[in-house]
């Protein structure tokens, strides 16, 4: 399976870093092929609601910054991996830029989903949706829930369904095993 | 009397619909006797830290923003991230605490996730919360001349009259301003059926065309082979 990983801790110091890339390497070494992209590394500059990416270059965000290279990996992965340490009680404004910056992959036109209004699909094939939420801080069991049910949604805005969600408070290789079986 | 602080969390910063229906509550305060409220771009580096400095001085804070993928912008996000120090003030140092969420869909069913966050964000900061306003249909406000929303004005500045007087957002308003919850199952059907027509992508499409753009619509830029 191709999955990306958009590792959203802008701190790496972090042993939610270490967690992150002990995990990818479990995967790879289960035959998958990973790619983890760094956040902080990437200069993104935002979603400023221009709807340039729907009206005047359809597909693709007008700013000149790597959302490009996000969106790419993510709509040719098979699973798209979300990775971030709780902070304030939610994923990082970091992973949050990226993923507003992912709507180009939609469009704009409207379809009845699951017994709602949403975005029409761009692409045939979406990636299915992974959470892994670093453990600790200010953040509690509902904090947890609360961020993964937003997730929950964000992933059926991009055609595709959460399939996997885990908190980095157990081994990489026990989440590693428990991706196996469920992902 | 108390001072309010009103956010505007929206990306689009002034022009923003979150703004134009944050002004409303704003009007309702007055309204209701409350001073001129102080009103921040979040969107503007210098309103963002004038915010993070206001929200210490404030007696109650309104914090508007759009659905961004079902969930709050990451500009709305960055901010919050930037208060973190607010939740180690001992109780009653923060302002009280409300919130306005406005998305493109008709529906209130996209946002409730976001509220129950927002929810539990106040008591983060040990505020008092004063509710959430929610409201679908926001991008409608971009395309239709202001008297045309007059309903939806006149229940804002209620709300905005509420917090003034009550200090907080009614219930019933706020179930009011809502509108439609969830479609029901006729709703449904009737909208498989219009949403195609092309009166329902007229919005997008007159700015495609305008943009020259309307042969590329349907790009995939980033997986031709997967082209619809």
């Amino acid at each position: 399976m191709r999955i990306s990983i958009l590792n959203g801790d802008p701190d790496p110091s972090t042993a939610f870093q270490v967690y992150v890339h002990d995990f990818a390497q479990r995967l790879s070494a289960s035959g998958h092929a990973v790619t983890t992209l760094d956040l902080r590394e990437f200069n993104l500059k935002g979603c400023s609601g221009c709807w340039g990416c729907w009206v005047k270059t359809p597909g693709e965000c007008a700013k000149r910054d790597d959302s490009a290279t996000v969106c790419r990996a993510a709509i040719t992965a098979d699973l798209l991996l979300l990775a971030s340490p709780l902070t304030m009680g939610f994923t990082t404004a970091l992973l949050k830029r990226a993923a507003d910056q992912m709507i180009p992959l939609i469009h704009p036109y409207f379809v009845v989903e699951d017994g709602e209004i949403h975005h029409r699909a761009r692409y045939a094939k979406y990636p299915k949706l992974g959470l892994l939420l670093g453990a600790g801080g200010d953040c509690d069991a509902e904090d947890c829930e609360i961020t993964t049910e937003m997730w929950r949604r964000m992933a059926r805005d991009l055609k595709s369904q959460l399939v996997f969600a885990a908190v980095s408070d157990r081994s990489a290789q026990e989440v590693a095993d428990e991706f196996a079986r469920v992902a | 009397m108390n001072s309010l602080v009103l956010l505007n969390g929206s990306p689009r910063g002034e022009r923003s619909n979150s703004m134009k229906m944050l002004a409303r509550v704003a009007e309702g305060w007055v309204r209701g006797g409350g001073q001129e409220p102080e009103v921040l771009h979040l969107a503007h580096r210098i309103g963002f830290a004038r915010a993070v400095k206001a929200f210490a001085q404030a007696d109650t804070v309104i914090l508007a923003m759009p659905l961004y993928t079902d969930s709050m912008p990451a500009l709305v996000k960055s901010y919050i991230e930037a208060l973190q120090p607010r939740t180690a003030v001992a109780e009653g140092e923060n302002p009280a605490l409300g919130f306005l969420v406005q998305s493109g869909f008709p529906e209130a069913s996209h946002s409730r996730p976001l509220e129950r966050y927002l929810q539990k964000l106040a008591r983060r900061f040990g505020s008092l919360y004063v509710g959430t306003i929610v409201r679908g249909g926001g991008e409608s406000l971009q395309m239709m001349p202001d008297r045309a929303n007059e309903k939806l004005w006149k229940q804002l500045r209620t709300l905005g009259e509420q917090l003034a007087h009550d200090g907080c957002f009614g219930a019933e308003e706020l179930r009011a301003v809502a509108g439609i919850e969830r479609m029901s199952a006729l709703t449904l059907a009737l909208a498989r059926l219009v949403v195609n027509l092309p009166i329902m992508q007229f919005y997008w499409n007159g700015m495609l065309k305008k943009n020259g753009a309307w042969e590329l619509r349907f790009a995939a830029p980033y997986a031709p082979a997967a082209k619809l």
